[in-house]
């Protein structure tokens, strides 16, 4: 598994799920270490979506653990692995509509340090979540349209806002539903850049299906198919790959190899 | 977004003044139609807090304004307890009942909700109405009222009820207005806004849910014991669907997730019924009329048409944008 230094931050061990006599996802392990980037690709069905949700509490396992930062939440619901710093985006835009950005990143925030207990005060006043708001939208590069509301913000920009209201709660870990589908190509390479410039010590788990994306940011790469691993390594061994070749371009690979 | 801006808190003031001066200047009959307006403006507002902030439609609402007047009345009648304990016994038992209510329905939404509540809401009427010991269809009569002689006031005359009452709603209001400013009261509307993103980012949407049922209930239950107070009787009725679809009328033609909106529902809607009913028993059929022309006129009712009209009056006079309410739309 990941061999970079650093303590482990995000585990799944044996993770399985089957849709009646379907084993969509089938005995999945990975290791994350703290501040790793780590992408899982593979072709349309191969699971990944149902991954994503075992991990995100979407889904429970039926066999299986998630472990966060030494603690084991298989088990939890979504809003439980939040509170112990897990963070997720969505594929589909999944913002409050109707409201601006800022209020967008500050209800985010505002829930990540725990405000939405507090029945005395307002949030959007309180100077630490005025100081993650300001601190997200310069990190998805959204500084200038914090006044603006979500429905005038373009396709590009509501992905960008989408994986700001993950990074407005601090995660521990963050999880990454395809954050380019959808987008232009100019879109796409803003996105990656973006993500190039998050913090470091950020966790990052990004799944897509499209292997060239990913070669930019993952540190390692897993490759699923059929609901199991099938190749997992860093993103020269896994170009160099000729399972993940067959994989991908099926009989295609072999004619120029 | 629920903010305290100028036509929200000059409304609420507005009515608060007119509502005082009125108490003291009416005549017998419209101190009664005063009192009434004031219950149902804090039923209407608990409501709004509940359907329009936190995103919870219900069809159940008069089952927490009658076990409200009922747990009033069984105290303070049969029991001989003091006026202002079982108000507050009455609000809490609500909030118990509220809790429960939201804990049970917080997978369910939209139209099923309003069938679940509407479920709940029938069975505490049909309970009530079989009920002898509660006096049945006949109701119990005889229900005192809060006694304020040790500070000098006498709430058996009418004006002095009135306006104690118009004072409770001013509160009602302020109360909620605090809530919705809280970190609380955003994640209701966060929630409501956005219920899978709330979970996903952390929250907990049972225990929201079941706190902004309880918060309702418990503020639908005091109005109960304030109904009570001023009809002096409680029936079965207070507890029948007929009355939830009222206040949630109220809250509609008023303005969903306006607060003050509602309040002005039922001043408008309550005075309009008794009016009308001067001359012609089919006075539903004239509110249904406003109701459907408010509904199509915007769907943000009295209180949007107020916003509306000043927005457009300061931004002919100023060039800056007003911070208006917020409008609801489709997911992003």
């Amino acid at each position: 598994m990941a061999t970079i230094g650093g303590k482990v931050m995000l585990e799944a061990r044996g993770l399985s799920k089957h849709f009646g006599a379907l084993a969509v996802t089938n005995g999945v392990s990975l290791s994350l270490a703290a501040g790793e980037r780590h992408a899982i690709i593979g072709p349309n069905g191969a699971g990944k979506t149902t991954l994503f949700n075992l991990l995100s509490g979407e889904l429970a396992p039926d066999v299986g653990s998630v472990i966060i930062d030494g603690t084991d939440v298989g088990r939890l619901p979504p809003d439980a692995r939040a509170r112990f710093g897990m963070s997720r985006s969505f594929q589909k835009n999944n913002l409050f509509a109707g409201l601006s950005v800022r209020e967008n990143l500050g209800l985010a925030a505002m829930v990540g340090l725990g405000l939405s207990r507090c029945f005395w005060r307002s949030p959007m006043q309180d100077a630490e979540v005025v100081r993650r708001i300001e601190v997200t939208a310069g990190w998805v590069n959204l500084e200038g349209l914090l006044e603006a509301d979500t429905g005038d913000l373009s396709y590009g920009a509501r992905r960008q806002l989408e994986v700001g209201l993950a990074l407005a709660e601090r995660p521990k870990v963050l999880l990454l539903d395809e954050p380019t589908s959808g987008m232009s190509p100019e879109e796409t390479v803003a996105m990656l850049d973006m993500l190039k410039e998050l913090p470091g010590n950020l966790t990052m788990l990004i799944i897509e299906h499209d292997m060239d994306l990913v070669y930019g940011i993952a540190e390692r790469i897993t490759v699923l198919n059929y609901g199991e691993v099938v190749y997992e390594g860093t993103p020269e061994e896994v170009r160099a790959s000729g399972e993940v070749r067959q994989i991908y371009l099926g009989d295609w690979a072999d004619r120029d190899a | 977004m629920f903010r305290q801006d100028r036509v929200r808190s000059t409304l609420a003031l507005a009515l608060l003044v007119a509502g005082a001066v009125y108490a003291y200047s009416a005549s017998y009959f419209g101190k009664e139609l005063l009192a009434e307006i004031a219950v149902f403006a804090i039923l209407a507002m608990s409501l709004d807090f509940l359907a329009g902030f936190a995103g919870l439609v219900t069809l159940g609402h008069a089952a927490f304004y009658g076990a409200g007047a009922y747990v009033y009345a069984v105290l303070t009648v049969n029991h001989g307890v003091a006026a202002g304990f079982a108000m507050l016994a009455a609000a809490a038992v609500c909030a118990i009942a509220g809790w429960l209510i939201g804990a049970v329905t917080y997978r369910v939404r939209g139209i099923f909700l309003i069938m679940a509540t509407l479920a709940f809401g029938q069975m505490s009427y049909v309970y009530i109405f079989e009920n002898r010991a509660l006096g049945g269809d006949d109701g119990m009569s005889g229900v005192p009222r809060l006694d304020l002689s040790a500070i000098g006031i006498d709430l058996s005359n009418s004006a002095n009820f009135a306006f104690t009452l118009v004072l409770i709603a001013g509160l009602t209001y302020v109360l909620f207005a605090w809530l919705l400013s809280s970190g609380f009261g955003q994640a209701l509307v966060g929630m409501q806004r956005n219920e899978q993103r709330m979970r996903a980012l952390g929250l907990p949407v049972l225990r929201y849910k079941a706190a902004a049922f309880a918060i309702a209930g418990a503020i639908a239950g005091m109005a109960g014991t304030l109904g009570a107070q001023h009809n002096m009787f409680v029936s079965p009725d207070y507890l029948h669907w007929t009355t939830s679809g009222l206040v949630l009328v109220l809250v509609i033609l008023g303005g969903l997730e306006s607060l003050a909106g509602p309040a002005l529902g039922a001043a408008v809607v309550i005075a309009l019924k008794h009016e009308i009913s001067t001359y012609t028993v089919h006075w539903a059929f004239f509110i249904g009329v406003f109701l459907i022309v408010a509904v199509l006129a915007g769907g943000r009712g009295l209180y949007g048409l107020i916003d509306g009209v000043v927005r457009r009056f300061s931004r002919s006079k100023s060039p800056e944008p007003h911070d208006g309410d917020d409008r609801r739309q489709g997911d992003a």
